[in-house]
């Protein structure tokens, strides 16, 4: 007996179905972004660029003394920020968007949100490059610390996974929380040291962000790249917990509704 | 067509006592602040319900066709849903043995800026192919749809009858152990029907096991071993196709 999908989405052979569809979905998500613009993949890194030079031109007499490369500080914090907002926000209308199909064709759900993250995720990686010429310009010693890096864009990967499969399922009974959610992910922007060292934080401050996750998990991407150094285990620990518990809320609270989607989208 | 075998013990298709109920009034998108609202006034949501299928239960053995009919609305195309996989019972349970391929709402994965090659992948993939598979088809399907030379045209610049023979092209390319079928034989011209049908028949030959849907009765009998006529949800008669139609053109139970 099965209640939500037959065979095809459950038996053996599964797996490389459900691959195979993920392919495609992120693969078209790429195709229409670059297709539509003129200047394609430029826009990845034009648009953190552009934002970098702005942030750097306000603030860069605030904190340059504080932050030597000050820019370079502020494109790394940019990319990882970048890759969780837009996943995130992209994930929470996956669902609602794909309302004729989930109506239509008997398809695992979860994997429009996996695809809107993992479109970001690609378009991130492929922003590395660029990125890693720009350290290079900033003169930054690249250690053994950079192999901090990948398990970073792991944690914030799934960080941002769990976030869009718990929005998405609430999109689905509620379709206004787009907007209470561009409003908070303001306020989580500045929240984030971004472009700020937390250091600058007041004490009261910095006793309520510190649980702020995106600020762990900005960090353990950031500190190899920027510092060459390693991030402090604590920072790990809480990062990787963050990032675990997220997903599993996420999971559990999308899985535990996802058969009454058809009715609602 | 001849008397075919009683079902085998091993059904393809078991629809045990299913029910599918529908909640009108919950069922509806709200806004968070209409919710809030409603619950500080202490309202209560009340549920107006309404069951499109109300203790369903039949089997449909191996090789076997099976027909529904019924009016608009009997429920038809939600059991299809729910055998499908696309609806989830609310009461009861769906067993489905082997390879399913369902021709409900053909092309309804289709993507109108991707081309037509795109779209194969796209709709195949949506519907369980692999991508490799799609690859090595795409010119046989592309062929039986009659579209070789538009296979890099976006989707939007077909036609509604080249996109239902897409459709149709992708979704029975395969083997299926299983066939839904819901009135899809009206795709295309009259010449693509007959393909349609040959195909369809090819199936039927080798013991693929089919569930039609249709309000033909001439094509129920002709095609069907066994129907079953439902009424608001509910099975009204079930046995051979001639007592069934015959049921069904005196209005049901009425």
């Amino acid at each position: 007996m099965y209640a939500l999908a037959p065979p095809l989405w459950g038996g053996p052979g599964s797996a490389g179905r459900y691959w195979d569809l993920l392919h495609t979905l992120v693969a078209r998500a790429i195709k229409q972004r670059y297709k539509r613009s003129v200047l394609g993949f430029a826009w990845t890194m034009l648009n953190p660029l552009m934002t970098m030079a702005i942030l750097t031109t306000v603030f860069s007499a605030v904190f340059a003394s504080s932050l030597p490369s000050y820019p370079l500080f502020v494109i790394i914090g940019l990319l990882a920020w970048n890759l969780f907002a837009l996943g995130s926000t992209q994930g929470l209308s996956s669902v609602v968007d794909s309302g004729p199909l989930i109506r239509k064709v008997a398809v695992p759900k979860a994997i429009f949100p996996i695809a809107a993250v993992a479109a970001n995720l690609v378009n991130f990686l492929l922003s590395l490059v660029p990125l890693l010429a720009i350290v290079l310009v900033f003169r930054v010693r690249i250690t053994w610390a950079v192999l901090w890096v990948p398990f970073g864009v792991v944690l914030i990967g799934a960080f941002t996974l769990g976030t869009a499969l718990l929005l998405a399922t609430v999109n689905v009974f509620f379709r206004d929380v787009r907007y209470f959610y561009e409003a908070a992910l303001l306020a989580l922007f500045y929240a984030t040291p971004v472009f700020y060292p937390i250091e600058i934080l007041p004490p009261a401050a910095y006793a309520v962000l510190r649980w702020n996750p995106m600020h762990v998990l900005v960090d353990v991407f950031r500190l190899p790249l920027y510092s060459g150094a390693a991030p402090p285990w604590t920072t790990l620990a809480i990062a990787g917990g963050e990032a675990a518990a997220m997903l599993a809320i996420g999971l559990a609270v999308f899985r535990r509704y996802e058969t009454r989607f058809v009715d609602y989208v | 067509m001849s008397e075919r075998p009683q079902p085998a013990p091993e059904p393809r298709i078991g629809v045990d006592r299913l029910s599918v109920r529908f909640d009108l009034q919950r069922e509806r998108v709200m806004s968070v602040r209409e919710y809030l609202i409603r619950r500080l006034h202490g309202e209560r949501f009340p549920s107006e319900t309404f069951w499109p299928l109300r203790d369903v239960s039949f089997t449909v053995g191996a090789g076997e066709s099976f027909g529904i009919v019924g009016r608009n609305g009997a429920g038809k195309s939600t059991l299809l849903k729910v055998i499908a996989g696309i609806v989830p019972p609310t009461h009861g349970g769906v067993v489905v043995r082997g390879r399913l391929s369902p021709l409900l709402e053909l092309g309804a994965g289709f993507d109108p800026e991707l081309t037509g090659r795109e779209n194969i992948q796209l709709y195949g993939c949506l519907l369980g192919f692999r991508r490799k598979h799609l690859e090595a088809r795409t010119t046989a399907i592309a062929e039986f749809a009659e579209l070789t030379g538009f296979l890099d045209v976006p989707l939007k610049n077909y036609s509604s009858g080249m996109a239902a023979r897409l459709a149709f092209a992708i979704a029975t390319d395969s083997d299926p152990d299983i066939l839904i079928v819901d009135e899809v034989l009206s795709v295309g011209d009259a010449q693509f029907q007959r393909k349609c049908e040959e195909r369809l028949a090819r199936f039927h030959a080798r013991g693929v096991t089919v569930l039609l849907v249709t309000h033909n009765m001439e094509l129920l009998e002709a095609t069907c071993s066994r129907a079953l006529l439902l009424e608001r949800g509910a099975m009204v008669v079930m046995g051979r196709p001639v007592e069934v139609a015959a049921r069904y053109q005196r209005g049901g139970s009425r």
